[in-house]
């Protein structure tokens, strides 16, 4: 046990500093040129709104903002379902079997993401598809399934068992007991795992860099084709409004997840 | 009350999960009305075959029969049975109101004997404010689930259920949860709505007291097998085999010698009894419940012992007495207390030594239903 000496403390204040230092000040940096009159990366000429005007008046980023929304909330809505009906049934399996498919269907969220993506398009390839809007829906599905599953799983667990049973007894057949009970019962666990998803699609660049075409970009691939034009300040403020509103999402989740498991 | 009209009735019913033999070829009938309880230690095989007859599992061979026709293939949801889950189940998504009015939900208005939409609703309304007044629930309507203590979550399970006016009402240890006060309230209540209300009640506990001051019948099980099948008094007085006699109240079972008729020979001393029919020099356990274990001078007694502990039980002393000679440890109910060390005589009555033939096996004991009780 260290002895809580002056020094220590100090130690201490200025290594958690670094950390945060560390981690935040790229995207500290990023915020503060987004609001910097000049175009200059090294020169602070005051504080300005222009970029983000501007932002909201350029069609090709207002064009990927409307693809980048549109995939996320089809992409949500849809694995939201396959991940709900899927958690149930292998909820309801309740063998060793079942413990592998869940272990199984998991896997894909520790997969890196370029694997995936890749792994994608040479299957779109495969099958003459052409890279576009729905290819990118596709493999966002894909890639959400784990989230809704991950998030439904430990409510099903937790709900009691006879629940649904008790739905048969008063007079439910099995789809009215699965849509008047046990939906109801773990709709907090589907709420957070479409959160989730919904977050991951819109922070996703890898797979739909890999899944879509130039012809249908979304806001990350919009922000990585001008980095290679060179940086404009709009992009600035185009990425901090996707941190933004990711953070958000984040602690929306954070603080769903905690009120559940209380 | 109890009328011998045959509601359901099991044939033969035999359960298995894999290897493991839960239900071993059971016989059962439940008359109209009756309030039968399923007595037995956890793991006896009692919940599954209340499960049965809810329509939960299906019985590996044998049938259930419900006023005389087949159940077997029938789902719960078109049997006229209604449940109460040991751990409750109420819907936590829906309010006090909207769980006892959900099974009524899901009746059309000619099931509920209205006509239009809107008189469904009057008729729900109708027989959900009943039932919550039967359960002495009423102002509860607009709480959450979790707003409830486990005895009040306890009467909203009761009441989903019996809103739905059913012919038998099952109840898998509704009570294991409260604390012994509220559960003996609970006992007198649900016996009293039982009979208010005239629906047959298949309740199933380990708690044999609970058996004994709710029951019409109680039907003993031990590993898969009923071992008695009577009212509550014949059961406590005249125990089929040992295990019966151990499980319901403490008892003194001893080894013993048939004499010849009413006479039998235990602890080096004959005993007069009333049993008869048992083979000369038959062996035979003997049956003694503590509370007939009379204390007298050592001087006069029919058996003498030294008092091991004492423990107080609030009505009664409860006494250990290692018996001299063979050293038998006799549990003793008196209410007038031996202090530990002390030298004690034992007297028992002949009509209070019960004398059962050994079972080789619990399961060699062949069980028959009486036709007819006496009322």
């Amino acid at each position: 046990m260290v002895r809580n000496t002056r020094a220590v403390k100090t130690f201490r204040t200025v290594w958690m500093a670094l950390l945060m230092l560390f981690l935040y000040a790229p995207i500290l940096i990023m915020i503060a040129l987004s609001f910097n009159a000049s175009v200059s990366r090294s020169q602070w000429t005051g504080f300005t709104l222009d970029w983000y005007v501007k932002l909201f008046h350029d069609p090709a980023i207002l064009g990927a903002l409307k693809t980048t929304l549109e995939v996320a909330v089809v992409a949500t809505a849809i694995s939201t379902a396959i991940g709900t009906l899927g958690a149930i049934g292998m909820h309801a399996m309740n063998t060793g079997m079942a413990n592998v498919l869940v272990n199984v269907s998991y896997l894909p969220m520790t997969t890196p993401d370029i694997v995936t993506g890749v792994s994608l398009m040479l299957m779109y390839l495969f099958c003459h598809v052409p890279l576009g809007k729905w290819t990118m829906i596709f493999a966002h599905i894909a890639f959400d399934i784990p989230y809704v599953l991950f998030s439904v799983m430990p409510k099903l667990r937790q709900m009691n068992p006879n629940l649904y049973e008790a739905a048969l007894d008063l007079g439910c057949t099995p789809i009215k007991a699965l849509w008047k009970v046990i939906i109801p019962e773990i709709t907090p666990g589907i709420f957070t795992g479409s959160l989730l998803a919904f977050t991951m699609s819109l922070d996703d660049f890898v797979i739909s860099y890999f899944t879509s075409s130039d012809m249908y970009p979304n806001l990350s691939r919009i922000v990585y084709s001008s980095t290679k034009l060179g940086v404009k300040p709009t992009m600035y403020a185009l990425s901090t409004l996707m941190f933004a509103t990711i953070l958000i999402l984040l602690v929306l989740i954070n603080r769903r997840t905690k009120l559940e498991n209380m | 009350m109890v009328q011998d009209m045959r509601l359901i009735e099991l044939k033969g019913v035999c359960k298995n999960f894999g290897d493991t033999h839960v239900l071993h070829d059971v016989d059962l009938y439940i008359r109209k009305c009756e309030f039968i309880t399923l007595l037995g230690p956890s793991g006896c095989g009692k919940t599954t075959l209340l499960r049965i007859i809810g329509g939960f599992e299906m019985p590996s061979s044998g049938e259930v029969l419900f006023e005389g026709s087949d159940l077997t293939g029938i789902p719960p949801y078109k049997r006229r049975i209604n449940t109460v889950f040991q751990k409750y189940a109420l819907f936590n998504h829906l309010n006090v109101y909207d769980n006892i009015a959900f099974g009524l939900n899901l009746k059309t208005p000619e099931q509920l004997g209205v006509g239009s939409k809107k008189e469904k609703k009057a008729e729900i309304d109708r027989r959900v404010r009943r039932m919550l007044k039967l359960v002495k629930m009423e102002g509860y309507e607009k709480r959450s689930i979790d707003a409830l203590s486990g005895g009040q979550q306890q009467r909203i399970a009761i009441a989903r259920a019996l809103v739905n006016e059913p012919e038998v009402l099952l109840l898998d240890e509704p009570l294991g949860a409260l604390d012994l006060k509220l559960r003996k309230e609970m006992q007198l209540e649900l016996k009293s709505m039982q009979q208010q209300l005239g629906i047959t009640f298949i309740y199933v506990t380990h708690d044999q007291e609970e058996a004994l001051t709710m029951s019409d019948t109680i039907a003993v099980i031990n590993g898969g097998r009923i071992q008695q099948i009577g009212d509550p008094k014949r059961i406590y007085d005249e125990p089929n085999n040992a295990f019966v006699a151990d499980f319901i109240g403490e008892s003194n079972i001893l080894d013993g010698v048939m004499l010849e008729d009413d006479l039998v020979k235990f602890c080096d001393t004959e005993f007069q009894c009333v049993d008869e029919g048992f083979g000369t020099n038959e062996p035979v356990d003997v049956v003694v419940r503590p509370e007939d274990v009379m204390l007298v001078g050592e001087d006069v007694g029919m058996l003498t012992g030294t008092v091991q502990s004492v423990i107080f039980k609030g009505v009664h002393y409860e006494m250990m007495i290692c018996g001299d000679g063979n050293g038998f440890n006799w549990k003793v109910h008196s209410t007038t207390m031996q202090p530990a060390g002390s030298r004690v005589g034992m007297t028992i009555v002949p009509y209070n030594i019960h004398i059962m033939h050994k079972a080789t096996t619990a399961d060699a004991v062949p069980v028959q239903q009486k036709p007819s009780k006496e009322a």
